[in-house]
């Protein structure tokens, strides 16, 4: 009888039954196809709709966050990445969720504090019972807070082997890593091949599983590919046949080009050769992707403009991740012509001067940026980004197999390139932060308190957790739109109605109205539960919305403070003005006199100087952050 | 027995809630009400529901306070008699002055009363000759140089906190604290400045401040035949910078603190030679000691609470006493029942320091009922905050025979209004409604400075509407603007 891995299987034992199993298993990575085939754009409202099927269908684990979906959540989702899991948890008790972490990157792009690491793995652990960690560099050093959170948790630890192709990349090399990562991890662990471009033959992937196997008999090998050629399903195949003992597919309804191949083909063409897939059952597999077919129309916008599948990519070695954003990016910014050139030759070139690592996020994005850059300008590693001289100054880690020539670092740094490569390689630890600092930042943002969820996610991504927190207080809990109201082209006519229900499980109606307009709005008319309400739409919002974005913080006003442009704290009425033009103010002397909610308040000089600029009039009214008096600072010498 | 006026139009000398109120106690007398308005006033509730109405100017503000206008209307409809409401002229002692020269009939106290209890240092003396404790006091601070050594040996004499005020000052306006001798320097030509510019008078006095002080006031009707009663005390203790928030009848005060209290106020209302309606204002100390603090010559905000746990009619009493009738009240008919919690609604952003909500529109408007709720409003679907009046959109009082009823049913209420457009006060007080220290009934002064954690609340729309409103926007946008 087989006995089902659930989330509360301790992974001693779960281990165990991996290990015992004739078959194979199967990791569905619903959260990798939306990243490479949708742009990442799959609403939680659709993993809710097939979550009791796909809780059926008997999979390993559900790959459902991690990579960038914890920041497209808050950015273009409009869901807290915490929440979207608690509610997935409810509908789905009895799969194993799954995440994808950027070790020292965790879910970003840089380098985050330990402190930060270590809290956010805390937090996420609570949901996430399956943690892939992988290093762009393969640097192990780089993996191994997470990896020991992960094992405080209790939770199953998938270290990762980055893979890619080329002459420095050997089994021995691979072998090597493995036994780099197990003799600080242990045995206890899967190890993950993260094929992220869809390279090497199948019999490329069978020697790699081999090799591993022949080294570790009892290490379980998790094979993760993408289908970018077209052929992830022999590589998968091959690498079952070799031992491998899970591998990552997904479902077939949304498959596109450069995600994960289908799983169900998967389960067929094994099953001819005698391997089970553990658990499966395909009846639940059919009726996942029988509704998810009928939703797939609502995401056709973001599917790429690309279509077909791409060999090439043994050539550029773009990861299916990036595949879709890429092109994207090609499309605005007019350089579509460019491509042929940027993949086939530039991206390349760099790649190997760069030292052919592995391009995964971020050292993708550093060797896309590179390329493009050098393609559009015409010149090489002259404009060097930060994140490219991060790289060369082996902020993120060591190169792993070779650095780049003298001759790219003294065009990146200059004739003293060998100084500042002696200087300032590894010079920028980060730092662990003051948490406690950072939750009053925050709670001063959002006007209320937060909880360690909150907390976490600020700390990854202060400016859009706070945008976010502001849309959800505006806009309530919008998940339970649907993506064909969430991605609405066009407007609606008069007499269209939305029906959902709310998170708190009430059902509701909105009936879309005439619309008038006015001077200054528009008003539709907006039937709420049978009751009309006006909805105003300002004309005027557009040109506010640009305006609110330049609000400046109390921070940033103190800050311009001390270089002697004095803005507004508060709103009020500019009373008095006790200096002019050219008068010399020292530190403390009274400048002018604000009322604000009745009380006068002193605006005295921050700094020595004289008086350039008075930008306001007695008698006028003032808002937070508005300009008031420029002083040029008096001379220190 | 003097002559007993009659009035057949009364003009109100006012805007907003407080001219409806006053309407409807008009109106229940038999009278007719006559509105004034200026310009940006000109779809105000307060003309639809007066009897008539009068345009004063263009406004805004201006013309309110423009005597000559205000009798101008006054006489133009024909009215006998003016009320004030609060606010605008009501403590101006030139309104009932001209009123007099005018043959017009001003409903409050006769003009030399205003005038001398709206000097606060007459009133102070006042009291003191009445032998009623006032706070410990300096005179007038005088001009020039020993105005600041004056103050620095007041503050030396009685210690710290000591508070600075304008002799012009009232309703919460033109006080400050101040804790040490550098502070006192620093605000002394402040506050002459800003006394100078509310009230164009830049005197100052100080006064000791007192320890987690509450603010108890006394409600009096005292008619033109030596009748002075209490209508019992108010709890007004929950104030932002010396503005009232929350106003509770009755003073929750042990009952024989209370019914001194109360007669203390009848006490000086007597002496003072008292008439027509007026509020006595007192703090209490830590320790239970109370001080004469200010004699209101109007009728106040929060009189909604007394006229709840005592069901008497103030307004109307106010124009029985002004048209020379004896009270028809004596002392021992006043009872207190229960418990009266009023709250300002305003269309305000209490997380950015109460900013009001100029400009926005009350698209959306539903009012709270059910027992024990009275509503005291000029707000309506469609409304759109003046940036040139005040952000009040209506006073909710609930009644409950204990406290315990009076709050739950004053969140219940806070919770049933449905107001679309303009951030309200509402959360804020459903917060304070929540708090441990207002629902054991403890409160001073200091009660909001002590929890900066009511102002950590969510929004609380209803969750349809949050959502109508994206669609809205996506709407607009032809796309979802929060989806890119």
């Amino acid at each position: 009888m087989f006995n089902r891995i659930l989330p509360n299987t301790p992974p001693e034992d779960g281990l165990r039954i991996l290990r015992e199993s004739k078959g194979y298993f199967i990791t569905n990575t619903a959260r990798d196809l939306s990243q490479s085939d949708f742009k990442n754009r799959i609403l939680p409202h659709t993993d809710f709709m097939v979550a009791s099927e796909r809780d059926e269908a008997g999979f390993f684990s559900l790959e459902i966050t991690g990579g960038a979906s914890v920041h497209v959540d808050l950015l273009r989702k409009q869901i807290n990445p915490f929440e979207r899991l608690r509610l997935l948890r409810q509908k789905m008790p009895r799969t194993m969720f799954q995440t994808l972490c950027r070790g020292i990157n965790l879910f970003g792009y840089r380098p985050y504090p330990e402190n930060v690491i270590r809290i956010t793995v805390q937090e996420f652990a609570k949901y996430v019972d399956v943690w892939r960690v992988f290093d762009f560099l393969n640097h192990v050093p780089n993996m191994i807070p997470v990896f020991e959170e992960v094992k405080r948790a209790g939770k199953y630890l998938e270290p990762t082997l980055c893979f890619s192709t080329g002459p420095e990349h050997t089994d021995d090399f691979y072998v090597g890593k493995a036994k780099e990562i197990m003799d600080i991890t242990g045995k206890d662990i899967i190890l993950a091949i993260k094929n992220h471009s869809g390279l090497g033959s199948p019999a490329r992937i069978s020697r790699l599983v081999s090799s591993l196997k022949s080294s570790f008999p009892d290490l379980i090998i998790h094979y993760h590919g993408h289908n970018t050629d077209g052929n992830d399903i022999g590589r998968i195949v091959a690498a079952v046949q070799a031992g491998a003992k899970i591998i990552d597919a997904a479902d077939h309804a949304m498959t596109g080009f450069f995600g994960p191949p289908p799983l169900m083909t998967v389960v067929d063409m094994l099953a001819e050769d005698g391997y089970n897939a553990e658990g499966i059952n395909l009846d639940a597999v059919i009726e996942t992707n029988n509704k998810l077919k009928k939703i797939r129309p609502a995401y056709s916008q973001f599917e790429s403009q690309f279509k077909g599948f791409d060999p090439t990519v043994h050539i550029h070695k773009l990861p299916g991740g990036a595949m879709g954003s890429s092109f994207e990016q090609a499309l605005k910014g007019n350089f579509l012509d460019k491509m042929p050139d940027i993949l086939m030759k530039e991206l390349p070139k760099v790649h190997i001067e760069l030292g052919n690592f592995w391009s995964v996020t971020p050292g993708s994005q550093i060797l896309w940026t590179t390329a493009v850059s050098h393609t559009l300008s015409g010149k090489r590693y002259e404009n060097a980004s930060q994140d490219l001289k991060d790289l060369m100054l082996e902020r993120y880690g060591p190169f792993p197999f070779r650095k780049p020539s003298d001759d790219i670092y003294r065009t990146v740094f200059g004739p003293e390139w060998r100084d500042i490569v002696k200087n300032e390689a590894y010079a920028e630890k980060t730092n662990p932060i003051d948490i406690e600092l950072e939750r009053e930042k925050l709670e001063k943002a959002i006007y209320r308190s937060c909880d360690i969820e909150e907390l976490v996610l600020y700390l990854q991504h202060p400016r859009d957790t706070v945008e976010f927190f502001k849309f959800e207080e505006e806009y309530g809990k919008t998940y339970v739109l649907p993506p064909e109201i969430w991605f609405k082209q066009g407007g609606f006519t008069s007499g269209d109605v939305v029906t959902f229900e709310d998170y708190k499980g009430k059902h509701h109606q909105i009936v879309f109205g005439e619309s008038s307009v006015r001077e200054h709005d528009v008003v539709t008319y907006l039937t709420i539960n049978h009751h009309p309400e006006p909805f105003v739409y300002s004309k005027d919002d557009d040109n506010n919305k640009s305006i609110k974005q330049v609000e400046l913080t109390q921070k940033q006003i103190a800050e311009l403070a001390e270089m002697g442009e004095i803005r507004a704290k508060l709103a009020g009425v500019i009373t008095e003005v006790h200096v002019k033009e050219n008068d010399v103010v020292n530190e403390h002397d009274l400048l002018m006199t604000l009322e604000a909610m009745k009380m006068l308040n002193n605006i005295a000089s921050t700094i020595d100087g004289v008086v350039k600029e008075i930008a306001v009039k007695n008698g006028q009214g003032v808002k937070q952050g508005d300009l008031l008096i420029r002083l040029k600072p008096k001379k220190s010498n | 027995m003097s002559e007993i006026k009659k009035f057949e139009k009364i003009l109100i000398a006012n805007r907003g809630e407080i001219a409806i109120r006053i309407c409807r106690a008009v109106i229940e007398e038999g009278i007719k009400a006559v509105a004034i308005y200026e310009t940006p006033d000109n779809e105000s509730r307060h003309i639809y529901i007066a009897n008539e109405a009068v345009w004063i100017g263009p406004g805004p503000r201006k013309d309110y306070l423009d005597i000559d206008r205000v009798i101008w209307a006054a006489k133009k409809s024909g009215c006998q008699a003016v009320h004030p409401g609060y606010g605008f002229l009501a403590e101006n002692p030139d309104l009932p002055r001209a009123c007099e020269q005018e043959g017009l009939i001003f409903i409050g106290p006769p003009v030399q009363v205003v005038q001398d209890l709206g000097d606060k240092t007459i009133a102070r003396r006042l009291a003191q000759e009445a032998g009623i404790k006032v706070i410990p006091g300096s005179s007038i601070l005088p001009e020039g140089e020993d105005k600041v050594s004056s103050a620095l040996s007041f503050s030396k004499q009685y210690g710290y906190p000591v508070m600075l005020k304008a002799v012009a000052g009232g309703g919460g306006r033109g006080i400050r604290r101040v804790n040490n001798d550098a502070e006192l320097l620093e605000q002394l030509p402040l506050a002459e400045k800003e006394a100078i510019s509310s009230f164009g008078d830049g005197r100052l006095y100080l006064e000791k401040g007192l320890i987690r002080p509450r603010h108890v006031e006394v409600q009096i009707l005292a008619d033109n035949y030596g009748n002075v009663v209490h209508l019992g005390a108010r709890n007004c203790s929950i104030q932002r910078r010396h503005q009232k928030l929350v106003e509770i009848a009755p003073g929750m005060l042990q009952p024989d603190l209370e019914n001194e209290i109360c007669q203390t106020a009848v006490k000086f209302a007597r002496y003072a030679g008292y008439r027509n309606a007026g509020t006595v204002e007192f703090l209490l100390d830590h320790d239970d000691q109370f001080y004469f603090l200010e004699i209101n010559t109007r009728l106040q905000v929060e009189h909604t609470v007394t006229e709840v746990i005592t069901g008497i009619d103030i307004v109307r009493r106010q124009i029985r006493i002004t048209r020379g009738l004896p009270l028809d009240i004596s002392q021992k008919d006043v009872l207190c029942r229960g418990f009266a919690i009023e709250v300002r609604i305003n269309a305000e952003d209490p997380k950015q320091n109460f900013a009001p909500e100029s400009d926005k529109v009350v698209s959306v408007y539903q009012s709270p009922g059910g027992p024990g709720i009275r509503l005291d409003g000029m707000v309506y679907q469609g409304y759109k905050i003046s940036s040139s009046y005040d952000s009040l959109l209506v006073k909710l009082t609930v009644y409950g025979f204990t406290w315990a009823d009076a709050t739950s049913r004053l969140e219940r209420a806070l919770r049933n209004f449905v107001i679309v457009g303009p951030k309200t006060t509402i959360p804020f007080y459903i917060k304070i409604v929540q708090e441990r220290e207002f629902l054991s009934g403890q409160f001073d002064t200091e009660y909001i400075d002590r929890h900066p954690e009511l102002f950590d609340y969510r929004s609380i729309e209803r969750e349809e509407a949050k959502i109508a409103k994206l669609l809205g926007h996506i709407n607009h946008k032809k796309y979802n603007p929060f989806a890119l």
